[in-house]
């Protein structure tokens, strides 16, 4: 009994990351960027649209992941690519319901910080 | 004396120079005793370095103390102090219009947020003529005092804003390049060129007098009006000509400098553009001041900066680039960079607030009294591309309708859009109970 009501009461405050957040990646100045995430149990799945030298064009890659306890792990590849690259981020929930963590490039080996406020729900417009 | 119309006009060859406020107009003034409140709305973008944390706690934007014993001296507001009493400091409000909805308008800050500034609306994303934001509030203004003076409002700004099409993140041109709109769907073009802003408010028609002063074309009907008015009005009015004069052989020397071939700083610029900011500026609040003296429009919406310009203010004292300036890294040392570019900009207004304080309304009280300008951006800390904590002021006291010498913290998340609400109350339009995301009127009576 105890052990159910303890589940229930984890299940009732691990906060869920499920949603759309503007990820501000830190690459000397703050690159606004979508990460949009699906939590499933502990499971992870979501988008990253990564800024490119053309401000007019992203790149989605696929992402798959783990929460546990509010800190996550998160991998694509970016496909069609010049050379195979993955991308690795890891964050973790804060007091007040943003996101912080870091975010690997691979090749290139970039690692760059990051912070992401959900964005508001909205009435449709 | 001559009773003369309050829109008498010295009317020459293809030009009619509207008259400033004479004596000789009060028996038509006794027909008409509303004050005439004039509107000036200033956007610069790129927020301020005093929306960043540290910025913030230096109060590098806003003073430190609320009410009326606010110190200006560590803001970028200082070179207003001699303004105090005619200023209202609006912080700690958030355009949440300028943010992104969904996932797709996430990065495009920088193109969407001049539309937002005085919609306080959400602009639609598209790249197509199907755009949308809402009516602004000098448009508001404008429509409500329709058919009053001769031109309803002009459109100023300093930077090019000339670019068709798309300005990045799905995002047309038409939201980065307008901040006036007649209606949600209709965006009003911006005049970059003193010498366009001329003809328009003295109507010449045809080709400008570059080489000739447009005074010389109503010199005739001029001396006949000198002899019906009596000493007084007969010097306000040498006094006002004065003043166009001296406007339009800036602008000729404008000209013809940038004609001469010599080498400029902004060789795509129009002729009639200073190459310098600051006399670019100050001509442009000249036209203003003369526009208001003569009541040939009261309202002028005014672009002080575009999106992503990489502009060099030297008279800053700081020689970064704009755009790359604002992205400080939250580093204080750039934030205090940041913070001098700042500063410059607003160092400009007071030029401005001194012209209209000079000139005087029919019942005596100046024209900054009965003036209302605000000032500020729809984006706060920029190196965030954030919209929270927005840069606002206001100057001047309405015709009284402000009280002035205070400062107005709002309460975190409070949206910009309440200040602006009780903008409109101030204007006159009290009946409206809603302007953007408004939820209530603010109080900037303190």
């Amino acid at each position: 009994m105890h052990f159910i009501v303890a589940a229930l009461l984890a299940l009732a405050t691990t906060p869920n990351v499920t949603g759309t957040w503007n990820m501000g990646l830190d690459a000397g100045h703050v690159i606004p960027t979508p990460l949009v995430l699906t939590q499933d149990g502990n499971a992870l799945t979501g988008t990253i649209a990564l800024p490119t030298q053309d401000f007019n064009k992203r790149v989605e890659v696929k992402l798959t992941g783990e929460i546990v306890d509010g800190a996550f792990k998160l991998s694509g590849n970016v496909e069609n690519a010049k050379e195979p690259t993955t991308i690795a981020i890891e964050g973790k929930i804060l007091e007040d319901g943003t996101l912080e963590g870091h975010l690997d490039l691979v090749p290139g080996h970039s690692n760059l910080k990051w912070t992401a406020e959900r964005l508001k729900e909205r009435k449709q417009q | 004396m001559i009773p003369l119309s309050r829109r008498a006009v010295l009317r020459g060859l293809g030009a009619a120079v509207a008259l400033p406020a004479l004596d000789a107009m009060v028996p038509l003034r006794a027909q008409a005793p509303r004050k005439k409140i004039r509107l000036v709305c200033v956007e610069m973008v790129h927020g301020a370095a005093g929306s960043a944390p540290i910025g913030i706690k230096k109060n590098l934007w806003a003073p430190a103390a609320t009410g009326g014993d606010f110190d200006l001296s560590p803001t970028s507001l200082r070179t207003l102090e001699p303004f105090r009493d005619q200023l209202t400091i609006v912080s700690n409000c958030d355009c949440d219009p300028a943010e992104p909805f969904t996932a797709n308008e996430i990065g495009g800050d920088h193109a969407r947020s001049s539309a937002v500034f005085l919609t306080q609306a959400h602009p639609k994303q598209t790249l197509g003529g199907d755009v949308r934001a809402g009516t602004s509030l000098d448009q508001i203004y404008a429509q409500r005092i329709d058919g009053e003076t001769p031109v309803a409002s002009m459109q100023l700004c300093i930077e090019p804003v000339d670019q068709s099409g798309g300005c990045g993140f799905g995002y047309s041109c038409a939201y980065t390049d307008a901040i006036s709109w007649a209606s949600p769907t209709r965006p009003l073009p911006m005049i970059r060129n003193p010498r366009i802003v001329f003809d328009e408010l003295f109507g010449v028609n045809g080709k400008s007098p570059e080489d000739r002063s447009i005074l010389d074309w109503v010199l005739g009907t001029s001396r006949r009006l000198m002899n019906t008015l009596g000493a007084a009005d007969r010097a306000k009015l040498a006094d006002y000509m004065d003043n166009v004069r001296e406007v339009e052989r800036r602008i000729q020397t404008v000209e013809k400098f940038n004609r001469s071939g010599e080498p400029r700083d902004l060789p795509a610029a129009p002729s009639g553009v200073p190459d310098s900011f600051s006399e670019h500026v100050k001509l442009m609040f000249d036209l203003q001041a003369l526009a208001f003296a003569s009541d040939v429009t009261r309202v002028f919406a005014f672009k002080l900066g575009r999106d992503n310009s990489n502009r060099v203010y030297p008279e800053s004292g700081f020689n970064g680039a704009f755009h790359p300036t604002s992205h400080h890294s939250g580093k204080e040392s750039k934030i205090v960079d940041f913070a001098k570019i700042n500063t410059y900009h607003v160092s400009l207004i007071p030029y401005l607030l001194n012209a209209l304080q000079q000139l005087r309304d029919e019942d005596g009280s100046t024209v900054l009294d009965n003036t209302l300008l605000l000032y500020g951006s729809a984006m706060g800390d920029s190196n965030q591309h954030n919209h929270k904590r927005v840069p606002f002021f206001i100057a001047g006291r309405a015709g009284g309708a402000l009280r002035g010498g205070v400062h107005v913290r709002a309460p975190n998340q409070t949206p910009l859009a309440d200040a602006m609400l009780s903008v409109l109350h101030a204007l006159g339009c009290e009946d409206l109970d809603r302007f953007g995301d408004s939820e209530k009127p603010m109080d900037l009576r303190g």
